[in-house]
């Protein structure tokens, strides 16, 4: 009998630490493949030709040694975008001593979001501008961008502030590929998130 | 026995359901604060102002802070960034007593009810004071 029990703790032990020591699962890509020059490739992000709140222009080459969450927001917006930005700065505060990754929130709202009003709001954040970007460029071309990060972006007359938008934080590999996503506006999906930052910033070690 | 239990957990029922007492001011916080405020009253850095630990827990000028919003401006030698709170003129005197108390009560140290008088007087002070 004792020798039963004891085998049946020596395998549970064993279970136990297998299941603690497995690799943990890579992040999937989201988003329909698509073919480019007759391959089939994961979904990418369209293009970035924004201007940072140091009124540095960005592009996507500025990205491909990086990984980044990324938002869509505007500085006058009543509506969700301070509850996304909070659960921004928490994404922040828990990657900032990570060098791989970046937090970017493009501002939907370019004619009255200058570089110059994003670098205050950034200053006002207190967030470091070489961590967090906060980008502006062209209106129409942001909105395109914005579906290509399964966001939806528009300007409506109707709704608080001008300007109607979803609140996801979308998680991008190196490539540009889309691995993850939390809501900005649900904080008990945010630490999911980070946790995920940390699986892919992993996967490239 | 068995009905002293049946009464206790009856009790922890009902007094769970009175956990925010002012039900209407908690959803009117919800619906028009929250955004901004944060469910935990916490603010956003220096773009918004905490309630959680603002120094207008208790004072009767809140009242007129609600009601009247705030445009207030931050500026660096290039821009300016406007930092705006809504007015919100069209809460009744009942919704503004329930919101206040709904606030204070969940953030003011030592909590002590309005009444719908000190509210009235409130209001009617902010509409005839010019500042
Ligand atoms: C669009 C965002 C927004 C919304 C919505 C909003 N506020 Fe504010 N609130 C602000 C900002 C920004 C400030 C700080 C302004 C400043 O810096 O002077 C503020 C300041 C305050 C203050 C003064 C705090 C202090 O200590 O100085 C109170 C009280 C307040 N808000 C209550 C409320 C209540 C109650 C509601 C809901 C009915 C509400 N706010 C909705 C943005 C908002």
């Amino acid at each position: 009998m004792k020798n039963i029990v004891s085998g049946f703790l020596l395998i549970m032990t064993i279970t136990l630490i297998t299941a603690c020591n497995q690799q943990p699962k890579e992040l999937p890509y989201l988003g329909n493949m698509a073919m480019v020059d007759g391959q089939e490739v994961h979904h990418t992000v369209g293009t970035i030709h924004h201007y940072n709140q140091d009124s540095i222009l960005m592009t996507n080459a500025d990205f491909k040694d990086v990984i980044y969450v990324a938002d869509f927001f505007f500085t006058s917006c009543p509506s969700i975008c301070p509850r996304v930005t909070k659960e921004m700065h928490k994404i922040y505060e828990a990657v900032k001593d990570n060098p791989m990754v970046r937090l970017v929130s493009f501002t939907i709202d370019p004619v009255r979001d200058t570089p110059e009003r994003l670098k205050l709001y950034a200053d006002n954040l207190g967030v470091d501008h070489n961590k967090w970007y906060f980008l502006t460029g062209d209106k129409e071309g942001t909105f395109e961008l914005a579906d290509t990060y399964f966001v939806t972006a528009y300007e409506d007359e109707e709704v608080p502030g001008g300007f109607d938008h979803s609140g996801k934080i979308i998680l991008v590999d190196k490539t540009g590929h889309i691995r993850s996503y939390s809501e900005g506006t649900e904080p008990q999906s945010t630490p999911k998130i980070i946790e995920d930052i940390k699986i892919l910033s992993d996967s490239y070690k | 026995m068995k009905w002293l239990f049946v009464i206790l957990a009856f009790t922890i029922i009902i007094s769970g359901c009175y956990d925010t007492p002012y039900m209407q001011g908690q959803r009117l916080y919800q619906a028009h604060c929250q955004n901004c405020h944060m469910e935990d009253g916490s603010g956003l850095k220096s773009l918004i102002k905490p309630l959680n630990s603002s120094a207008y827990l208790g004072d009767d000028a809140m009242v007129c802070i609600i009601r009247r919003g705030i445009l207030d401006t931050i500026f660096n030698d290039k821009d300016f960034l406007p930092k705006e709170m809504p007015a919100f003129k069209k809460l009744s005197v009942v919704e503004m007593a329930n919101l206040v108390n709904y606030i204070n009560n969940k953030w003011q140290v030592d909590f002590k009810e309005k009444t719908i008088l000190d509210i009235e007087a409130a209001v009617s002070q902010c509409d005839t004071a010019d500042y």
